[in-house]
């Protein structure tokens, strides 16, 4: 017999299923006849292909609305919403919902893949069947991951939709059988906490952009090997190749802003998996760009664009791969729970490899180049270097980030690096000074070849200016390892060459000048980097430690207590003035004053609030809060604070509220104990009590435990709480040391071994509260931003003026 | 000035198989190894991870009156050996909620010193199975 459920509402989820087989169908349908239209060159397929991926992008578009309507009203009969939200998160983070599950955020990709979509139908022209042909393609794979039907035994897929009380983990629980399950659900299970920051409501939208957009550079790619139309594809791509560069750099700075502002570890930067997975299809995507301007200038190198557009595309899926097969389970903080998806992704990524690699090798006599020995003197040749010293460093990267696989694979026990920054910075450091001094030198080259002498009289300011800059700055940077200063030199090289560049060879014209703004900004990231990390102090010294060495940094920590003054942390003076709850989260002021020389008061400069996000489920997390001056930023976080103290809901209160709650402890005669401010030895037990004393008959019983207390300062009490039986009932006679705050009481004696249970309860005002604490100065780190915005906008000039020499190349070509 | 020619493919290549080797060679001599107390024990130079369970009924200490930076406890392999954790960091928080501990260090005398820690909450984790329970149980 069928349940009737109350309460639910299942149209959302039917309207939404049709929608996801709609959207795969369509999928399906528009890869078809896009693939008969360039093959036939027949309209007709094409116009059914527009239809097709029109009603695509509908259901696309429709299957977002749908789910984000079922989170906003808390339809929680829906799987996905009970997973991914709650009644009580913020309006704002709704969208977050979308990026924390991972069916929802192969729909925002799925969704700007129909958005870039339809801008290369609407500017392709004669290459648009056979590039949306591959687009299309690429939409099948995603739109099967949230299929969720069952083929053959084999989950294909996992659907947004599936109702909680259908979901395969419940299957026997007894709440499926319960017509009125649905109001017994007071709520959700939330958003993780680490998602409820701003810069994560934009941070995946754009990353994911970011990582859609390499498709339309590989679209372009595969397209060009079907048609046999070797070169011409380098024109339309090129200005998508930088897009791809501009959005996907955006997106990973955004996440660096991220973990700067909100993680615990303290930088923008900590080489985790995940991180790595978005930063290496980025510094292909770059590779990529600069070989596309070498065949664009000099029609040479065609090989290189096509090897690097795919291995952009292929290293785009296999960061999916990485993050959402469940792979690198605990080597990182940020990566998806496995859905049993990881067969189907790697399908996804042998699929896209195999096609690029067979394409690629059958067309091979086409692509190479008989002559392909450049001047040592042109442009295209240090350009070729740097893309090269890209790869090499994408090489590294990959080969560390990937153990998880390599274990998987060969059976071995690998563990990523104790000390992952050190083993990354020893390579990516001189790939660092390397690229710096490429970015340097590239514009002073010219196409084909180049005058030396006059490059020589060109590169001479920037060479000396850099390295008057450098030595200026070892007042600064100190005892320092060499090949800092080596990575120093050179980013200020590229800084500078790039600037003389733009002023007196472009006379600062904006509009050419999108690479010497964004070499600038390069430059200006790598020396942010360098000096935000290399010269970062950690202030809050905890200096009575024995020095364990570089591997084993055991004085970063202090503890702060609030009725202590204050304590001394670098040039500052810190307290800590207490907590405060405010929703969630737990903020604890610390604040920062500074001693005036003239006055000798210690003036308040100011307040920071780190807090402890409160989540019962995912565990507590602590945000850091930062102070930014225009030199640096002081970094504040709380490393420790006992939290359920503040949360103030001992169920079994104290009756006297002065006290906290009392702690048990089992004693035999010669034990010691320590209390927050003494030791406490039981002496003896006494047996004879003065019975009239306390009004007891003969008959009664009476054990008094005699205790010594010695407080701090080696000054001793006693004290003696009496245990007693009358009639076979007990009862207790408790003492009180007030000086010290603490109350005994005699709660049960052992006849057999003779150890006695004393409860100690602690005057409130005993304990006060504190928090450990870290704190990090970081200089120039506001050197890193400036490079980013710079990036970003040289980025955006250079796609403006790209699309814009498309469009005088078309147009002179119709003339 | 003489005009220097280079083979770019064969500069290309050559690079990036030398790069490649080192790049697979440095990844393996840096690389920790998941290993036992035991395994750690035999190798008191090398850097170890550790997976294993807390041992929620010996005792934890963490002063930060005297030591910030000192948090000690017990953790038992997943060989079953028990062996005392010296961690130098700060208690990190929800300690108490671990199931899964990862320690990062090496073996020391009869103890573990161990530079950093992973931890796998069972909330994050957790099978989703007990929430609905909970659901049900309530009237």
């Amino acid at each position: 017999m069928d349940i009737q459920y109350i309460g639910e509402q299942l149209l959302w989820g039917k309207i939404g299923n049709i929608l996801v087989f709609t959207a795969f169908t369509t999928a399906i349908l528009s890869a078809l006849a896009y693939f008969y239209s360039f093959r036939t060159e027949d309209l007709a397929f094409r116009k059914l292909a527009r239809q097709a991926f029109a009603v695509h992008t509908i259901s696309v578009t429709g299957i977002f609305a749908l789910l984000f309507i079922v989170i906003l009203n808390h339809r929680f009969e829906y799987f996905y919403v009970w997973e991914h939200s709650n009644t009580i998160m913020p309006l704002k983070y709704i969208l977050s919902c979308f990026w924390e599950g991972q069916e929802g955020s192969f729909l925002l990709w799925m969704f700007w893949h129909t958005v870039l979509g339809w801008i290369l139908i609407a500017t392709s022209k004669d290459w648009e069947s056979s590039v949306m042909f591959i687009v299309s393609l690429v939409q099948v794979f995603l739109a099967s991951m949230i299929l969720g039907v069952v083929v053959f035994n084999y989950k294909i897929g996992s659907n947004p939709f599936i109702l909680l009380r259908d979901h395969p983990d419940f299957a026997n629980l007894p709440f499926i059988k319960m017509p009125d399950y649905l109001s017994r659900i007071k709520d959700g299970r939330g958003l993780n906490p680490l998602l409820q920051n701003y810069w994560m409501t934009i941070h995946p939208p754009t990353l994911f952009l970011g990582f859609a957009s390499t498709v339309v550079p590989f679209a372009f790619a595969i397209a060009a090997l079907l048609r046999k139309k070797f070169t011409e594809w380098i024109q339309p791509a090129l200005p998508w190749a930088f897009f791809s560069v501009m959005i996907l750099g955006t997106g990973i700075l955004m996440g660096a802003a991220w973990a700067y502002e909100s993680l615990s570890f303290g930088g923008f930067w900590a080489w985790d998996p995940v991180e790595n997975a978005s930063l290496v299809p980025w510094m292909t995507a770059v590779g990529l760009a600069h070989v596309m301007l070498i065949y664009r200038h000099r029609k040479k190198s065609i090989l290189s664009n096509f090897v690097l557009a795919a291995v952009t595309f292929f290293f785009v899926l296999y960061s999916t791969f990485l993050t959402r097969s469940g792979i690198l389970g605990d080597s990182s903080v940020h990566a998806f729970t496995d859905l049993g998806m990881s067969g189907h992704l790697l399908l996804y990524m042998l699929f896209f490899l195999f096609l690029s690699a067979y394409l690629i090798i059958k067309n091979y006599k086409h692509l190479r180049e008989e002559h392909d020995e450049d001047q040592i003197s042109s442009r295209e040749f240090w350009m070729f270097i740097g893309a090269l010293v890209l790869v090499i460093g994408c090489l590294q990267i990959s080969t560390t980030t990937s153990i998880p696989v390599f274990n998987k694979l060969f059976g071995t026990k690998l563990a990523p690096p104790a000390d992952p920054i050190d083993h990354y910075n020893q390579w990516q450091v001189p790939i660092a000074i390397l690229v710096a001094l490429l970015i340097g030198i590239g514009q002073f080259f010219k196409y084909k070849n180049t005058d030396l002498k006059e490059f020589r009289k060109k590169i001479t300011f920037s060479v000396i200016a850099s390295l008057i800059i450098t030595g200026l700055s070892s007042f600064y940077l100190g005892a320092y390892r060499v090949h800092y200063y080596f990575l120093f030199f050179a980013s200020t090289f590229a800084v500078v060459a790039n600037a003389d560049y733009f002023i007196r060879t472009l006379k600062g014209k904006f509009k050419n000048s999108g690479a010497s703004i964004a070499h600038i900004g390069i430059g200006l990231i790598l020396m942010g980097a360098l000096i935000s990390n290399s010269k970062k102090e950690v202030i809050s010294r905890n200096l009575k430690n024995v020095d364990l060495g570089k591997d084993m940094p055991n004085k970063e920590n202090i503890m702060i207590e609030q009725k202590n003054d204050t304590l001394p942390m670098g040039n500052y003076y810190v307290t800590y003035t207490g907590r405060e709850k405010k929703g969630v989260n737990v903020l604890f002021n610390i604040e920062y004053f500074k001693l005036n020389p003239v006055t000798g008061i210690k003036e308040k400069q100011f307040l920071l609030q780190p807090f402890v996000q409160i989540n019962e489920r995912m565990g507590n997390v602590a945000e850091p809060a930062t102070e930014h001056f225009f030199t640096k930023d002081i970094y504040t976080h709380i490393t420790y604070a006992e939290i359920e103290k503040s949360a103030g809901e001992h169920k079994e209160a104290d009756h006297d509220s002065d006290y906290l709650p009392s702690k048990k402890q089992n004693l035999a005669v010669g034990d010691t104990f320590v209390t927050s401010n003494s030791f406490v030895i039981l002496k003896s037990l006494n047996k004879n009590i003065n019975h009239a004393e306390l009004n007891m008959k003969d008959s009664d019983i009476a054990v008094g435990a005699q205790l010594l207390i010695e407080d701090i300062n080696k000054k001793t009490y006693t004290a003696e709480p009496v245990f007693m039986i009358r009639d076979f009932a007990i009862y207790t006679k408790e003492d009180v040391v007030d000086e010290l705050g603490l109350k005994f009481n005699f709660e049960k004696i052992d006849p057999a071994t003779g150890k006695i249970e004393l409860s100690i309860a602690e005057k409130k005002t005993n304990r006060s509260d504190f928090v450990i604490m870290k704190a990090i100065i970081f200089p120039g780190i506001n050197i890193l931003w400036t490079g980013c915005i710079l990036m970003i906008i040289g980025s955006i000039t250079a796609i403006r003026k790209r699309i814009t020499q498309n469009k005088q190349k078309t147009s002179s070509q119709e003339a | 000035m003489p005009q220097l020619k280079m083979k770019k493919s064969h500069i290309a290549a050559i690079v990036v198989i030398a790069i490649a080797i080192g790049a697979i060679l440095s990844t393996l001599a840096d690389s920790s190894t998941y290993a036992s107390f035991n395994l750690a024990a035999e190798h008191p130079s090398k850097s170890f991870h550790v997976v294993g369970k807390l041992n929620k009924e010996k005792p934890q200490a963490y002063n930060p009156q005297v030591d910030a930076d000192l948090f000690s406890f017990y953790l038992v392999d997943n060989e079953g050996d028990e062996k005392l954790v010296m961690l130098h960091k700060a208690k990190p928080q929800d300690f108490d909620k671990s199931e899964q501990i990862v320690v990062i260090g090496k073996m020391k005398d009869n103890s573990f010193e161990a530079s950093d820690i992973l931890m796998k909450c069972p909330s994050k984790y957790n099978n989703p199975k007990d929430d609905l329970k909970a659901v049900t149980s309530q009237r």
